[in-house]
């Protein structure tokens, strides 16, 4: 209860001091982000007509049927594929970040226009490159078979692997960022006392470094694993829609299936799933800031 | 001989520390004095491990530990700006040190605990890093360099991130700690105060050299060149030719008058800098109780300072900066600028170094 009430407080206080330019960024959010998030919840709890139409009807059987196994299954895989790929990013992307935030000058900027530059394109064309390149006639298999690696064409295009990497290539900014800015900030005299005080290298990375930006990972971990759970034209196109991922179902259910109230419930749990998340990210922020703060 | 630099130098390409050689006693609180840009703090990295030496080499009780990480050297610095763990409470960044060496919990705990008692924080162990002043987190940095008893203890200008008042107060309880622990100090500080407090010997540096090792005492009353000189205190200065000698009294004839310098057994060349110290001279109102030399001149600016009043006079061709002891001052007329004045020191009060 007194949870919600600080909460209740801080947002009054916010909204006094939220500046007067501000406002139109604060509408557009509530017209365009936050109504629409209302309306699939209150579509969630009504019905479909025979004809893909709604009916006003209160009542919770697209939730039942969301709690179907089949789609719990669903749910639960496209958890798992979305942890995978958030880890596999950190793997991919830590190293990056550690070596942009040791580079000095001109190496630094550089090295962050590069991770941007992908972002000039279109994303559906920056995915068909990639159907391009991991092919059986790709750019990759042509090499492998020309320098006679293997007999035959590695299949990677319409397979999980093709996903991860489509997700991981799509994703890996989002992650780097702010990892870097966390390595940016931590003290570099702070490194010099572990060594100092007879930590070696790579004790100094995991009892000084890591436990200094591990908020910097868990947000950049957030940032790339929350849109993955939604996301549904990397895994299509990539993944040869043979394998059902969440953001495909529901997609399918909104727009083969007619079936808006089913898709409007499947949206709606996704959100909150989303929303734990955010929470348990808050939580934490609150804790070590309020360290920070005393 | 816990440590020995042998001609130990750093070229950056920009700046260069020429070979320094070294010997640093056990038990000995040493300082490396000078300007910013001066190289003491490269010295000191070095000895920490942060720099790897152009050429020469260092050596720790005997070894030579040149080329060894500053992890594998028994040698702890307390830094600049204490460099304390944020992601740490007070107690385990003190005992961060011997987490790492595997110590039984009970040994880390009582020396952890003690080591907090000697800077006098125990109180404060469970508090985060940021819960505490900059004092407190200065008692912290040297609880945890201390705390494993390194060979060596680095400070890198240990009390210049903290205010005045309280650094004058630090200097003091640094002193006692130090006394305390008996580990081997070498600090850095371009303060000449906190070097003549401190320290048991000093080397005074200026860019990129070594210009004197010794005791404070040496330093400040035989320095070897007129930086040093100008550097541990102010000084007044006047140029002049050495005429005669008379069993050590030299008589030396300068623009505003001829001065006794008394200095026995060394051969001083011709043309010198006579460098006086203001607190060795005194200011007198009349011509009664003069030493052997005397100068006169008029009272330009005074600044009163509590403990002393700091005279500026003028002579002929020079000016004078003049220091008089308030139990001195009180016994006598007050001065105003514009009064006539004589200062008088005695002939072995002076230095005399070869006229640059």
């Amino acid at each position: 209860m007194s949870y919600l009430k600080d909460k209740s407080d801080s947002l009054q206080t916010a909204a006094k001091t939220i500046p007067a330019s501000a406002w139109f960024f604060m509408s557009w959010l509530v017209l365009m982000t936050l109504i629409p998030f209302f309306i699939i919840v209150g579509m969630s709890f009504l019905e479909r007509t025979e004809f893909g139409n709604i009916r006003f009807h209160f009542n919770f059987d697209n939730y039942l049927v969301t709690f179907n196994v089949v789609y719990l299954k669903v749910l639960l895989k496209t958890l798992w594929l979305a942890l995978i790929a958030t880890a596999s990013c950190l793997v991919v992307g830590f190293p990056v970040a550690y070596y942009l935030a040791k580079q000095a000058g001109p190496m630094k900027q550089m090295g962050l226009i590069l991770l941007f530059i992908p972002f000039w394109t279109n994303f559906i064309l920056r995915i068909y490159g990639i159907v391009s390149l991991l092919g059986n006639n790709g750019l990759l298999n042509q090499m492998l078979l020309h320098y006679q690696i293997v007999d035959s064409p590695v299949r990677i295009l319409y397979t999980r692997v093709g996903v991860y990497i489509g997700l991981i290539y799509n994703y890996l900014p989002f992650l780097v960022v702010p990892v870097y800015s966390a390595l940016e900030k931590l003290d570099p005299t702070l490194r010099e006392a572990s060594f100092d005080l007879g930590a070696g290298r790579i004790q100094t990375f995991f009892k000084v470094v890591i436990p200094n930006i591990k908020e910097g990972v868990f947000v950049g971990s957030l940032f790339v694993f929350i849109p993955m759970l939604g996301e549904y034209v990397i895994p299509d196109l990539l993944g040869g829609a043979k394998e059902a991922f969440l953001g495909k179902v529901m997609v399918d259910q909104f727009f083969t299936m007619q079936n808006w109230p089913l898709g409007s419930a499947m949206a709606t749990l996704l959100s909150v799933i989303m929303l734990f998340a955010l929470i348990l990210q808050n939580r934490w922020k609150k804790n070590s800031g309020e360290a920070h703060a005393a | 001989m816990p440590l020995e630099l042998k001609s130990l130098s750093k070229d950056f390409g920009g700046f260069r520390l020429s070979p320094l050689d070294l010997k640093i006693e056990r038990g000995e609180f040493f300082c490396l004095l000078g300007p910013s840009g001066c190289g003491k703090t490269t010295a000191l990295r070095l000895m920490g491990g942060f720099e790897t030496a152009t050429s020469g080499s260092l050596f720790l009780k005997g070894s030579d530990i040149t080329k060894l990480p500053p992890h594998k050297r028994n040698i702890h610095t307390v830094f600049q700006r204490y460099a304390l763990f944020p992601h740490l409470n007070v107690f385990e960044n003190v005992a961060f040190s011997l987490r790492l060496k595997k110590r039984p919990l009970s040994e880390i705990q009582e020396r952890v605990k003690e080591a907090l008692k000697l800077v006098e924080i125990e109180n404060l162990a469970t508090r985060k890093t940021n819960q505490i002043s900059g004092g407190q987190s200065q008692r912290v940095a040297l609880a945890r360099a201390i705390v494993d008893r390194p060979d060596v203890l680095l400070l890198d200008e240990p009390l210049s991130a903290l205010d005045p008042a309280l650094r004058t107060k630090m200097r003091e309880e640094l002193k006692a700690i130090c006394k305390k622990v008996q580990l081997t100090f070498v600090m850095v500080t371009h303060d000449q105060e906190e070097a003549l407090q401190l320290s048991d010997r000093m080397a005074v540096m200026k860019d990129g050299i070594c210009l004197q090792v010794g005791t404070p005492k040496a330093i400040y009353e035989d320095p070897v060149d007129s930086f040093v000189a100008r550097f541990i205190g102010p000084v007044n200065e006047i140029k002049g030719e050495i005429v005669e000698e008379v069993e050590g009294v030299h008589a030396v004839q300068s623009l505003c008058g001829t001065f006794k310098v008394k200095k026995n057994g060394v051969a001083l060349p011709k043309h010198i800098s006579l460098l006086l110290r203001p607190e060795k001279m005194r200011i007198l109102r009349t011509k009664a109780n003069v030493h052997d030399n005397l100068i006169e001149g008029q009272i330009q600016e005074l600044s009163y300072l509590g403990s002393r009043t700091e005279y500026t006079v003028k002579t002929k061709d020079n000016a004078f900066k003049v220091f008089e002891q308030e139990l001195e001052r009180q016994k006598k007329r007050s001065l105003n600028p514009g009064d006539k004045v004589f200062m008088t020191w005695r002939s072995e009060d002076s230095i005399v170094l070869p006229e640059r």
